[in-house]
């Protein structure tokens, strides 16, 4: 406290020190302007009043003699330029403004100067606007400072060396004091550190480089052959040349009686060619010395160095694998059984080459249609013949209606349809038949429109059926699986191109328009979907719809014939350049698999309904059967794998087997060749 | 090679001795004998019918099959000694017995269409169904002639079974069945006695009414009281015949009566029909053969590859086997008539025996047919003898004891579709070339 106090009333000595100051430069300057004379002694007094307050100063502040604080506050500005037009020059600590000393003119300062003996030793500071007469010790000081030396007289920079220490007689140099504690466990710091890194290094946050082994190892072999490194490799650097081959025994001055070849050999030898002549006989010397200079030595090193020259050597890449490893993985055949194999049925009877078959849905029976112009029903388990029609013309497709309460057949011909009742079923069922295929007005069932002109529906006399005559050349005709629908495809219809009819109101309608050339329509198994295939994509609609799903691109050439998987999500197409293309529909629009197998046009592909298996049928007298599983599995892709060919039509006019049916409930496949005969293949 | 002691013949010999259950007059003396091992069974039984002639001059010779350890020997003896791993060292006990091959070819019984169906368990007649939807009754002896020919059906007969013949031999009265492929059953009656000139027309009186599809097989029990039948419809239907014989006595509509008036036929058809027992269902696909050996069990195979075991009674199925392939014939019989036989869609003749535990594997296969078998029959008294027929043309007999066949029938032109045993010692097939075809002479003791 007391000491506080103290401070305050030393700052308040300055403050008034300071305000004495002021007072008297301010005497100063009314009494300057009255006298010079006596301003200049008043100067002298104001500076000895000045150097009484800067001796107080010096006695508060006793660090430096130096720091006499400025009058003026401004601050190092160039204070010529700024307060050039101004009165004052700046201000003092506590605002007011220290004004300007009025100027002298020149040649009153120069006669003071030269009447004031110490005129030389005046310097004006300009900051604070004033002159400062240097006392005699500073100019001593300067002085000193100009020549060299040090500033005060009283400082000797070289005085002798004080030494505190002692060192004669002690064993230790500075201190005898015993050893720290600390120098002898380990540091704690550098256990933390050292800890602290090896978690950073274990956290990966430090990289532990072994730059310095790489450096290490950075030699290389000088004299190695390096024409196997993966350096020169990479370039397709360096190949070095062939070994020529060395010399034997053959060769030697004196070589073993067996290399020596006798007269007929050497004789034979003029008899080969040239090329395949041996280079060089050996022969037998009396000595080393006797050997003479081996006379083609120049001409075989130049035809080497030749060769090397003409011919580049290369780096033929091989790669060793085993062809067995590269077939995929099938399982076996035994495990797929049942399929068909063996032809143990025949049905002879048509006159010309069967196009067409259809098995009933029970099994039981199998309709044909032929080029002879007949169609006809067999029993399977017999061969037997039960049914013939003539319908007169090419019998193109045939196709049994897939309900068991409908045994209705078919028959594609030129431009018509017929729907024949197969006759097969109980009395119940033939008198609905009668009443189905009964046609109360012919002529006049259709509605208007233009599909009027496309299909009418009349009664067929002669065979107590339906005829659909059909406004172009009708190429084939597919069911709906529920019995009641069913497509036909006229491929130069243009718009009436695919055709759909209803047999329970004889109704026929053309859904799709624009479609190019169809060549065949299916329904789905299952779903409200419709395929219809063009010569090179398969369509996809949806008959609810009636709109456009999805478009296969197939990629062949000439689509013959398509198959639906029962699950309905796989579709088999058969081209007529014998490709046969495997489609998942969840997986894309692209064929998964593309089975090239036949030489000729495959005229029938077709899933079995109930066995995992597949059949394609083609125009060079065989048909291949083929295993496929498909997965619910959605990530598991279909396994195909091919399992049999199966012989025996033989060819007829370039045609082979003509169509393929695969027996509802046996693994059994039927086929229909051009030599007019219908096969069956059990297992 | 050891030097043996006959010497100068080079091939070695077995020590034999003859034995047989026939009776004396073919009974050689019971002596051992080193014969050749080079013979076969014709050399063996040439050595029989010498040491025959030996005691009997007037001995006719005839062939006889060599048995060794219950096998038919069909090589020459050292190969079957080797192949069977028996010592030749000890005296080798040869079995002989008759023969079986058919001696004799009767004329075809010519038909209008493929014969379908054919029944030989009547001694003196035989049933022939055909596809011209008639069943015919044959008589025995040269004449040949057809004495019946049962009309009414639409459709290709597929089974036809003689019931019952009631009465004795002074006045034979047929009761047959037959199944078609109109999905309907007749009952016929027909009286054996009346003889004339042209067969007589018969018609139905009875028809079975229920299957929804052709009928394939029918059979009957041996009680002679029910029948059962297989169909398409995958079902299998048991009728009873017994109560309708009373008011079915002469009672057969004649068919002009039927052609003539329509509207009387649809009541008076519903007056004969008859309605099945019962229905056995089970099969997945067409029922292609029934057999009813045993009052209470009845077998049926079908084309969903099974063959199935039925208790009548409760209709209940008490065993199933699963054999691959789709089955058309069934005939259970040989030891114990246990022995279950069935051929289908392949060329090979399967033999199980369902008292064997924990196998359904067959005991017996024969291959040697190269198409479909369409029929198959135990011999009604062997337990070793079967006959088979297949699309191939043959009948081939076989015998248990070895696996080739006893004798191969090559009397059809075109596949054989039914054949059965007739009389014991003859076999009737019929066939796809509209023939019956008889061979008889087959002598099985």
């Amino acid at each position: 406290m007391g000491k506080e106090k103290y401070e305050e009333s030393s700052s308040d000595e300055e403050v008034n020190s300071s305000s004495d100051v002021v007072e008297a430069s301010s005497d100063e300057e009314v009494e300057s302007s009255s006298d010079e004379v006596e301003a200049s002694s008043d100067d002298v007094e104001s500076s000895e009043d000045e150097s009484s307050s800067d001796n107080e100063k010096v006695e508060e502040s006793d660090s430096s003699e130096d720091e006499v604080a400025p009058r003026n506050t401004v601050g190092d500005i160039p204070l010529v330029e700024w307060h050039k037009d101004e009165e004052h020059i700046g201000y003092d600590i506590k605002g007011r403004k220290i004004m300007k000393q009025p100027r002298k003119d020149k040649l009153a300062s120069f006669i003071e100067g030269a009447d004031d003996p110490k005129n030389w030793r005046k310097i004006y500071d300009e900051y604070n606007d004033e002159e400062i007469e240097l006392t005699k010790d500073e100019i001593k000081i300067i002085q000193r400072v100009i020549s060299g030396r040090t500033p005060h007289a009283e400082v000797n920079p070289y005085e002798d060396y004080v030494d505190w220490f002692e060192y004669e007689d002690k064993g230790h140099p500075l201190s005898n004091a015993p050893e720290p504690k600390r120098r002898f466990i380990p540091s704690k710091w550098e256990q933390k550190r050292v800890a602290n890194l090896v978690r950073k290094i274990r956290a990966g946050l430090i990289k532990v480089s072994d730059q310095h082994k790489e450096e290490e190892h950075n030699v290389y072999s000088l004299w190695t052959d390096d024409t196997d490194s993966v350096e020169n490799k990479k370039h397709g650097g360096y190949v070095p040349a062939p070994k020529p081959k060395l010399p034997g025994h053959e060769e030697a001055y004196n070589p073993p009686v067996e290399y020596i070849p006798t007269a007929e050999e050497i004789n034979s030898y003029e008899l080969m060619y040239e090329e395949d002549r041996p280079k060089f006989i050996p022969r037998r010397y009396l000595n080393y010395r006797s050997v003479p200079a081996y006379d083609k030595g120049v001409k075989e090193s130049f035809d080497r160095c030749l060769d090397q020259y003409l011919c580049p050597r290369t780096r033929k890449k091989r790669i060793n694998i085993d062809p067995e490893s590269l077939k995929p993985k099938l399982p076996s055949r035994k495990d797929l059984r049942p399929y068909p194999t063996t032809c143990y049925l025949e049905y002879r009877g048509h006159m010309g080459p069967v196009n067409c078959i259809s098995v009933d849905p029970s099994g039981q029976w199998l309709a044909s249609g032929s080029t002879d112009g007949t169609a006809r029903v067999w029993e399977i388990e017999t061969g037997r013949c039960l049914k013939i029609w003539e319908v007169g013309e090419v019998a193109r497709q045939i196709c049994w209606n897939p309900s068991p309460d409908r045994p209705i057949l078919a028959v594609v011909l030129e431009y018509d349809v017929l729907l024949l009742n197969s006759g097969m079923g109980d009395i119940d069922i033939q008198t609905k038949m009668k009443e189905l295929l009964h046609i109360s007005e012919p002529g006049a069932t259709e509605d208007a429109g233009d599909s009027k002109s496309a299909v009418t529906w009349i009664q067929h006399e002669k065979h107590d059926g339906i005829r659909m005559k059909h406004f172009k050349a009708v190429l084939s005709i597919e069911w709906h699986f529920k019995g009641d629908y069913f497509t036909t495809v006229v491929p130069s219809g243009d718009s009436k191109a695919i055709l759909l009819h209803q047999l329970s109101k004889k109704h026929s309608e053309t859904p799709f328009r624009k479609l190019g050339i169809p060549v065949t329509a299916v329904f789905h198994p299952s779903k409200k979907k419709f395929f219809v295939a063009t010569k090179k994509f398969v369509h996809v609609y949806d008959l609810s719809k009636v709109e456009k799903i999805q478009k296969l691109e197939t990629g062949v050439r000439e689509i013959s014939s398509i198959s639906i998987h029962p699950g309905g999500e796989n579709i088999i197409v058969g081209s007529k350049e014998g490709k046969m293309c495997w489609f998942d529909l969840e997986l894309s629009t692209r064929p998964y698999k593309t089975l090239k197998v036949h030489s000729k046009d495959i005229t029938r592909v077709t899933f079995h309904r109930t066995y995992p298996l597949f059949a394609s049928a083609s125009d060079d007298c065989t048909a291949y059967v083929f295993h496929s599983t498909v997965y619910s599995d959605l990530n598991q892709n279909p396994l195909i794998v091919p399992l049999e060919i199966l012989r025996g039509h033989k060819p007829e006019h370039g045609r082979g087997v003509l169509d393929c049916k695969y027996h509802p409930r046996q693994p059994w496949l039927f086929t229909a060749g051009a030599d007019s005969i219908i096969k069956l293949y059990c297992h | 090679m050891e030097p043996n002691g006959s010497g100068s013949d080079a091939s070695r010999q077995v020590q034999v001795r003859f034995v047989t259950r026939l009776p004396p007059p073919l009974r050689v003396p019971p002596a051992s004998m080193a014969v050749p091992s080079h013979l076969t069974r014709f050399g063996l039984s040439d050595i029989v019918n010498l040491l025959l002639k030996n005691s009997d001059p007037d001995h006719e010779n005839q062939p006889f099959d060599f048995l060794i350890d219950g096998e038919l020997v069909r090589m020459q003896l050292d190969e079957f000694l080797i192949a069977k791993g028996i010592s030749a060292e000890k005296v080798l006990e040869l079995e002989y017995v008759k023969a079986v091959a058919p001696r004799k070819q009767e004329d075809p019984r010519p038909h209008d269409d493929w014969v379908s169906a054919v029944d030989g368990s009547n001694s003196s007649f035989i049933l022939t169904g055909c596809y011209d939807a008639l069943a015919r009754i044959w008589k025995s002896g040269d004449a040949s002639e057809c004495t019946h020919v049962l009309e009414g059906h639409n459709g290709a007969i597929t089974s036809a079974k003689f019931i019952d013949i009631r009465g004795v031999e002074n006045e034979q009265n047929f009761h047959l069945v037959t199944g078609s492929k109109d999905r309907l059953l007749r009952l016929w009656k027909c009286d054996a006695a009346k003889r004339r000139g042209d067969p007589i027309r018969v018609g139905a009186y009875k028809i079975l009414v229920g299957h929804t599809s052709s009928v394939q097989s029918v059979s009957v029990n041996p009680s002679r009281e029910m029948i059962c039948s297989g169909s398409w419809d995958c079902s299998i239907k048991l009728w009873d015949v017994k109560e309708s014989e009373e008011d079915g006595d002469g009672n057969t509509i004649s068919l002009k009566k039927r052609k003539v008036n329509s509207k009387t036929k649809e009541s008076e058809d519903a007056r004969l029909e008859g309605a099945a027992t019962s229905t056995l269902v089970g099969h997945t696909q067409c029922v292609s053969v029934v057999t009813w050996p045993d009052p209470d069990v009845l077998y049926s195979a079908s084309w969903d590859h099974s063959v199935r075991q039925w208790d009548v009674p409760s209709g209940k199925e008490t065993w199933t086997m699963v054999c691959g392939k789709a089955l058309n014939c069934l005939d259970i019989g040989g030891e114990g008539s246990a022995l279950v036989a069935a051929g289908g869609s392949d060329p090979v003749l399967r033999i199980w025996d369902p008292r064997k535990p924990g196998s359904l594997a067959p005991i017996f296969q024969y291959s040697s047919h190269s198409s479909w078998i369409s029929a198959c029959k135990w011999h009604p008294r062997s337990w070793f003898h079967l006959l088979s027929a297949s699309y191939d043309g043959k009948v081939m007999l076989w015998d248990l004891r070895t696996a080739w066949p006893l004798a191969v029938m090559e009397s059809h032109q075109d596949k054989v579709l039914c054949a059965d045993w007739w009389n014991h010692d003859s076999v009737v097939s019929g066939g796809a070339d509209s023939k019956l075809c008889i061979t008889s002479g087959i002598e099985i003791q």
